[in-house]
């Protein structure tokens, strides 16, 4: 896999380093922050192998549920009238579908719910093939892969602040998974954590400092 | 605008649905509270100008009682947000 390292004051700059470097847009690419610092940000970016899948979803045979799972997919895009290809994403858990199209906005839909529609739908088809929970995750154009990085960046940036400001931040409301991304992006950090606050459709996360330990 | 409520409405339900779905981990979501944000929606008049909201509101309460999968429960409001959106395009 292609990939190249990329320094910057700030994430934003150490991205477009790594990709002028690769020459490759932010949307075919992988990013991980290898140090985060008031001077000077390190990342990994990494060019994500379209061609690879579609190697593995037909070296999926021993999978017989993410075959399954593909396949069910296929059949409903094309009764939908939606021209794309469906793949399964290399070395992931839980299964994961890539579709990958033309024009497949409509099927991402506003905030991602046509996308999470169609996931649920998917889930319902293929549930008698998976074990209890088991669930298949539907990506289109890595949609969700970018989502999520996003709110890991979104997470990093107010954890650097609350380290600067020791002031706690409130997060625009998200979906429990972009949610967890963040819960997830900063469980290992000493001095910030997370909490979540709020109703659904509302609930958003809070970034402040860890309280300290009593004694 | 009088469509966007129920619209609000069932969003919340899909979203606490999702949440048990996904296993989100940051909030305990009993089907108690999803078969209440299901019945506030069922409370709406809005609801009866899609020819299938009611129904599809229905159906998902039931799964919930049922205990059915979150995906089953959340396709049945999917389903009845599309007929809510049928009914008013601009949602």
């Amino acid at each position: 896999m292609k990939s190249a390292e990329g320094r910057g004051r700030t994430l934003d700059e150490a991205v477009d380093a790594a990709l002028i470097e690769l020459g490759e847009s932010r949307r075919n690419v992988d990013v991980r922050v290898i140090s985060e610092g008031h001077e000077e940000t390190v990342v990994e970016v990494s060019v994500i192998d379209l061609t690879a899948a579609p190697a593995v979803a037909a070296g999926a045979q021993g999978n017989g549920k993410a075959d399954v799972a593909r396949s069910l997919v296929e059949g409903l895009l094309k009764l939908m009238g939606v021209r794309a290809q469906v793949t399964v994403r290399t070395g992931t858990d839980p299964i994961t579908l890539d579709i990958s199209g033309r024009d497949l906005g409509a099927l991402i839909g506003w905030r991602g719910e046509t996308l999470r529609a169609l996931q649920s739908v998917t889930n319902v088809m293929v549930g008698k093939h998976l074990a209890e929970g088991e669930r298949v995750i539907v990506d289109v154009e890595r949609y969700r892969q970018r989502r999520e990085h996003t709110v890991r960046e979104i997470a990093l940036r107010a954890a650097r602040q609350v380290k600067m400001t020791g002031d706690a931040i409130t997060l625009d409301a998200m979906q429990a998974f972009e949610r967890r991304a963040i819960h997830l992006a900063l469980q290992d950090d000493p001095d910030v954590g997370s909490s979540s606050i709020g109703e659904e459709p509302d609930r958003r996360v809070v970034v402040g400092p860890r309280k300290p330990a009593n004694g | 605008m009088p469509g966007r409520a129920a619209a609000e409405r069932i969003r919340k339900a899909i979203a606490l649905v999702n949440e048990v779905a996904d296993g989100a981990g940051d909030e305990e979501i009993t089907p108690t509270e999803i078969a209440e944000a299901i019945r506030d929606c069922l409370e709406l008049k809005e609801i009866e100008q899609g020819s299938n909201v009611r129904k599809y509101l229905g159906e998902a309460l039931d799964a919930v009682s049922d205990g059915m999968p979150a995906d089953f429960v959340a396709m049945t409001l999917y389903a009845a947000l599309g007929a809510l959106g049928e009914s008013r395009p601009e949602l």
